[in-house]
């Protein structure tokens, strides 16, 4: 369980961290969603105990950050940021390294140096030394890290920042074989790695939460509607009649017409799919099709929306 | 204590884990021994005074050169984040690492045991002034140390650390030259004596090399490490705020 109560942070005159609070089940996976550079990183070093907020508590399992540190840090497995290694040592010289750190040692340390060499999949790399190793395993040896003392906690920053789809996939069954047994939060900028894992998120920009919840109603709360793009080879007065007749749409807008093209940007109650109607509608008429695609739904678009609406409203969105 | 153990194994063998530990102790068996036998069977004294003379400058340079790495590596990888997050206390893996920084100089220094065997089998020497260089040896090393995994905690860069370092342990040698002492004192009276007598370390170092033990001296050099080694861990301390 942790629980965090408007921490803040600057460094010289940079506001990292302006009152953050959000809270934690235990077994819960959160998503912590944000740009580079908006305090995701600050608020995890924080719950570490790597830095002291300037305002604000943070308690894990009910022990406070500042008050007892090592307490904490026995609680939780953490991987940092762009996962830093000894590259001068063996895999295993370095997992018995942060074993021995972590109070582990003769059978006990046995057993979980086999359960994280199997779960995290790094046998074939045990002897070799750490700067041999391609980026995927680095981030492996890094969970391994993270993992060896059997934490109830997990943080993990950026855990597949730089890694390849099928690494990224790993690191994901990884998480999600962990769940219900681990609280785990893991931060990303890209929302498309969150939904997979958990759907439990908190955004944060600029310092500030803005928004705490589910993801689907955050983004319908904050999006409302889907945008699509339709391409045709017809005339543009013709096509806008017809799909200011479907029932699906709520907006039909001219994007450019040119030599018989038109193209057009459509809105659409999010949760409707009018991608058939569409096609079928295409269809009939006999208009050839250039282009129909749903925009991507993408963090940027959703945050967008969440800022601005957390700005004109002044605070945060609970869902 | 098994924290500083721990932190002690890793960073004593990250020393050897690279070929620049080897050369390092061979640059400094050469260049000490060297220095100390050129002009040993001209004079035909069998002592090592000489050899403990040079230490205090040579040892300006040694000593932050192996403490560099300290913590400006670690802060320079990211696994300072790591160290700090790992259930120990700052002070355990300051203590873990400025003793395998030590352990890797008294290997170094091992390295010129067989120069009191060749005196004893060429002639007769004071083994108590020997002894006592040598204690004064570890213990300067000791001080130089301190100064060194300090300025190291200070930066992340390790080359800006080993000349930080430098500067600072060749101000505690020199405000303990007489003839530096007296040109202070003649800008303000009384200032270079008793910078001398409280901070400079030759009277100490000098002292011991003549094979007298005095609880001085002793108290002298362990405090200032101590001190040094204290505000490293309140300077790594200090930067969570």
């Amino acid at each position: 369980m942790i629980e965090v109560r408007g921490i803040s942070k600057r460094f010289g005159p940079t506001v990292a961290l302006d009152d953050v609070s959000f809270r934690l089940d235990r077994g819960e996976i959160l998503g912590f969603l944000g740009p580079n550079g908006a305090g995701k990183s600050t608020a995890m070093k924080i719950i570490t105990t790597f830095l002291a907020p300037d305002a604000g508590t943070v308690a894990v399992d009910g022990i406070d950050v500042l008050e007892s540190p090592l307490d904490v840090r026995g609680r939780i497995g953490y991987l940092p940021e762009n996962n830093p290694l000894y590259d001068d040592m063996l895999v295993r010289e370095y997992l018995e390294f942060i074993g021995a750190a972590r109070g582990l040692a003769g059978r006990r340390l046995r057993e979980r140096l086999d359960w994280v060499i199997d779960a995290c999949g790094i046998a074939s790399v045990y002897h070799k030394p750490i700067r041999e190793l391609s980026k995927g395993y680095k981030q492996r040896t890094g969970l391994a890290q993270a993992l060896l003392h059997d934490p109830d906690i997990l943080i993990l920053d950026e855990p597949t920042s730089g890694l390849d789809p099928l690494q990224i996939i790993g690191i994901r069954e990884l998480i999600l074989s962990l769940a219900g047994q681990k609280t785990i939060i893991f931060s990303t900028h890209i929302l498309q790695e969150v939904s997979p894992v958990t759907d439990r998120v908190v955004i944060i920009n600029n310092g500030r939460i803005v928004a705490d919840g589910r993801i689907g109603d955050l983004a319908r709360e904050a999006m409302g509607e889907n945008r699509l793009f339709l391409g045709l080879r017809a005339g543009a007065d013709a096509v806008r009649g017809e799909l200011e007749r479907l029932d699906g749409l709520t907006g039909v807008e001219l994007l450019e017409e040119s030599d018989g093209r038109s193209r057009f940007a459509l809105r659409a109650p999010f949760g409707q799919d009018p991608l058939p109607q569409l096609h079928r509608l295409a269809c009939e008429r006999q208009w050839e099709l250039l282009e129909l695609r749903e925009a991507p739904f993408s963090l940027e678009d959703t945050f967008i929306a969440l800022t601005r609406r957390s700005r004109a409203a002044g605070e945060v969105s609970h869902v | 204590m098994s924290n500083v153990k721990t932190i002690f194994r890793r960073e004593f063998a990250a020393y050897f884990n690279s070929p620049i530990a080897y050369i390092f102790i061979i640059v400094f068996l050469v260049l000490n021994c060297g220095l100390f036998m050129t002009p040993f069977f001209l004079q035909g004294m069998a002592d090592m005074r000489d050899f403990f003379g040079n230490l205090p400058l040579f040892l300006i340079f040694f000593i932050p050169a192996i403490s560099m790495r300290l913590w400006a590596e670690d802060k320079r990888s990211g696994t300072f984040e790591l160290l700090m997050t790992l259930p120990m206390q700052t002070g355990e893996v300051m203590l873990g690492k400025y003793l395998a920084a030590m352990a890797f100089y008294l290997v170094a220094l091992a390295g010129t045991l067989p120069i009191p065997l060749m005196l004893l089998a060429l002639g007769n020497p004071d083994l108590g002034a020997i002894a006592g260089g040598y204690l004064g040896a570890v213990l300067l090393g000791g001080l130089y140390m301190s100064v060194g995994i300090f300025t190291s905690g200070l930066l992340r860069d390790q080359i800006t650390a080993f000349i930080l370092g430098m500067l600072a342990c060749f101000v505690l040698f020199l405000v303990g030259i007489p003839a530096v002492a007296a040109t202070v004192d003649g800008w303000v009276s009384g200032l270079g004596s008793f910078l001398q007598n409280a901070f400079g370390l030759m009277p100490h170092y000098q002292s011991l090399g003549r094979g007298v033990l005095q609880l001085g001296d002793l108290v002298y050099f362990l405090s200032l490490t101590g001190v040094f080694l204290a505000l490293n861990t309140l300077w790594l301390e200090g930067r969570k705020y």
